[in-house]
């Protein structure tokens, strides 16, 4: 088990309204030092209001919270020296070149000066911006822009990176390429806490907190997540998917029919047998199953799965 | 129609682009009001000192139906020519009357008797009618003293009793140049330093890049005026650049010390400075931040004696412009390059914008604060 200094970030009932509208419910979480922890949810759950909470930048309107070590009502301004935030917007300055956003960042976040010149040279090279240097920010494109952004998040070493978004915009190629680098970080030693709502990225997490209207639904390693929803998952293909797919959803054991392509993805509760829900479901009504093959249960499914069940009640 | 599609669309638009709909509505009042208040280059109460020499019943009447015109405010009497200098250069007085020693004697036997009006010629819009208006009285008082002369003695009237000799101190020869210039250091540091300040701070919240620094380790008061210094030496390139093209294309002179002008403009600067950082929290857009400062630019420009004189607008206006900052720095710069006013002489000025510049910082860190939180 986890020493209670190996936890870097440690939340109890973490709430925030906005007059009216309370944007985080209930966010109770630990983030172990070290580790890639992503928080997943749809838009509007409260991700960016829980990430801003933990920065110091927005006060909560109940429940407590330490990063780094302090308090995020009390000791806000400790907790900005030790981490790194980078949004979605990749906030640079757009009419400054590459290698004069480092500078600014690299000075804003307080690194030594005669350790500044050796620290802008290392995170250009670590990011490959070497050839980029002089140009103005403003006409990199998303991939690049990211990059920068990313290693003027990092600039001053900080142990903890908070991610809002980071890959929001950019292309798959520069997608892969960013979480090599986020697994370079964390190997290196850096906490980094994300947020996401793509499905593929989440499985790349070490740890999972699903989010949904304000509150925290589950946590845990991606593969205990997706077992704890005791779902199985099958493609099928068949003629009259539509029809199909509408009996299948009759059926009391589905959780979820979606169509991928020519196929039918089934997913089925309680680890119920998809083939046998489907020939139970689509026989009677004569309807021919071409191809049959169970697949991985992902991410995706156990969070649509959770997110449906919420939404019902 | 299509057409009324797209009318119905931007109609849906404009209604929920509040600034610019209040703007469109209040816009045409603040006008009418503005230009009825400031375009009026009729002068009253101008404020004006005696310097009565003869200090006779006749005298004292003289400078009693002066101010009877409604033309002339009566703001005290002084004692020598110095002391009209210095009621000048303070800005307390623009004219001075002078009545010479045995005005009442002169007159009462007859010999001519010379009547000095000075005036403030910093102002080349006022030089003229205050001259006028001082003339046409002396004239008619002349003219009665004739006539009762002539009743009197029944022969010919030797001289003409009483002569008005008009004298313009600071710009005798009444440039319009020599009066704007200075004008527009002050003009030109409002339109500058409100709206480079509103938008330099919109900017960074428009892209992102101000939410990135408040989760920097960067505290409050760096970051304001981190952000506001380029702006401040901006503010003085600009101003020494009109002050440097005034003289050597104009001719303007500088008759004060261009050190204290410099040491006051300071005020002036912080005043516009804390004013761009109020409207940079009100202004969600840029747009909306130049809007915001054109907007303020306008009543400036009318009210604050840069374009019509400050003597001709009515007392509403005459409040409302002792709010605006240009207000006081007009008196200021025009009275350091014009009249070479000193330290002393624009204490009260100064003061004032001091208290304006204390009340808007402390609503622009109010403000400022409450965005970051």
């Amino acid at each position: 088990m986890s020493r209670p200094d190996d936890i870097i970030v440690d939340t109890e009932h973490l709430s925030r309204r906005f007059g009216d509208l309370v944007a985080v419910r209930d966010v109770t979480m630990s983030v172990r030092r070290g580790e890639i922890f992503g928080v997943l949810g749809p838009n509007g759950a409260g991700k960016s209001t829980t990430i801003r909470m933990l920065c110091g930048i927005l006060a909560p309107s109940g429940g407590r919270g330490t990063v780094v070590g302090h308090d995020v009502v009390t000791e806000p301004e400790r907790i900005k020296q030790r981490i790194g935030y980078m949004t979605q917007r990749f906030s640079l300055y757009e009419d400054l070149t590459v290698l004069e956003n480092l500078r600014f960042y690299a000075g804003i976040y307080g690194v030594e000066r005669s350790r500044r010149r050796a620290r802008i040279d290392e995170v250009i090279a670590d990011a490959g911006l070497a050839d980029r240097v002089e140009q103005i920010a403003g006409t990199l494109s998303g991939g690049w822009k990211q990059r920068v952004a990313l290693a003027s998040a990092t600039i001053h070493h900080p142990p903890l990176l908070f991610l809002d978004e980071p890959t929001a915009g950019v292309d798959p190629v520069s997608r892969r390429e960013f979480w090599d680098r986020i697994h370079r970080l964390s190997s290196g030693g850096t906490t980094v806490l994300l947020t996401t709502h793509y499905m593929d990225e989440a499985e790349r997490c070490h740890r999972l907190a699903f989010i949904f209207a304000g509150a925290i639904l589950d946590i845990g390693e991606p593969d205990e997540v997706v077992q704890r929803r005791r779902l199985r998952v099958a493609e099928l293909e068949v003629d009259r998917a539509g029809e199909a797919a509408d009996a299948l959803r009759r059926a009391p054991e589905v959780d979820e029919v979606a169509h991928f392509g020519r196929d039918l993805r089934l997913a089925t509760r309680e680890l119920a047998d998809p083939g046998e829900v489907a020939r139970r479901a689509l026989t009677p009504l004569g309807i021919q199953v071409a191809s049959y093959r169970e697949a991985r249960v992902t991410v995706e499914d156990a969070f649509v799965s959770m997110v449906r069940q919420e939404q019902a009640g | 129609m299509r057409l009324f599609v797209v009318a119905w669309k931007e109609m849906i638009q404009l209604r929920r682009d509040r600034l610019t709909l209040a703007m469109m509505v209040v816009m045409p009042v603040m006008m009418l009001l503005l230009f009825g208040w400031a375009i009026n280059t009729d002068v009253r109460h101008i404020p004006t000192v005696v310097f009565d020499q003869d200090r006779s019943a006749a005298s004292r009447d003289l400078a009693r139906s002066l101010e009877a015109t409604g033309f002339y405010r009566l703001a005290g009497s002084v004692s020598d020519y110095d002391q009209i200098g210095r009621a000048f250069r303070s800005g307390a007085a623009r004219v001075a009357l002078v009545v010479p020693p045995r005005y009442a004697a002169d007159i009462r036997h007859g010999h001519t008797t010379r009547v000095q009006l000075v005036v403030d010629g910093s102002d080349p819009q006022t030089v003229s009618s205050a001259t006028s208006t001082a003339a046409s009285l002396v004239a008619a008082r002349s003219a009665e003293l004739t006539l009762a002369r002539l009743s009197r003695t029944g022969g010919a009237a030797a001289s003409v009793p009483i002569e008005l000799e008009p004298t313009t101190w600071y710009n005798p020869d009444l440039r319009t140049a020599v009066y704007i210039v200075p004008g527009l250091v002050g003009v030109i540091l409002t339109m500058t330093m409100v709206m480079l300040t509103a938008m330099a701070i919109v900017r960074e919240r428009e892209r992102g890049t101000l939410e990135q620094l408040i989760v920097s380790p960067v505290k409050n008061l760096e970051l304001m005026v981190g952000k506001i210094l380029p702006y401040v030496v901006m503010g003085y390139v600009q101003m020494t650049l009109i002050l440097a093209a005034g003289r050597y294309v104009f001719g303007v002179p500088l008759a004060g010390s261009l050190a204290l002008l410099y040491a006051l403009s300071f005020v002036f600067i912080a005043a516009n400075l804390s004013l761009g950082l109020v409207f940079s929290t009100l202004a969600r857009t840029q747009q909306q931040a130049m809007q915001m400062s054109f907007f303020f630019l306008l009543p400036n420009i009318l009210l604050s004696g840069f374009m019509f004189p400050w003597e001709g607008m009515p007392e509403p206006a005459q409040w409302l412009s002792q709010g605006l900052p240009l207000t006081h720095f007009l008196r200021i710069v025009r009275g350091v390059v014009l009249r070479g006013s000193g330290a002393a002489d624009l204490a009260a000025e100064a003061g004032a914008l001091a208290i304006i510049v204390g009340v808007l910082i402390l609503l622009a860190s109010l403000r400022f604060t409450k965005r970051l939180a």
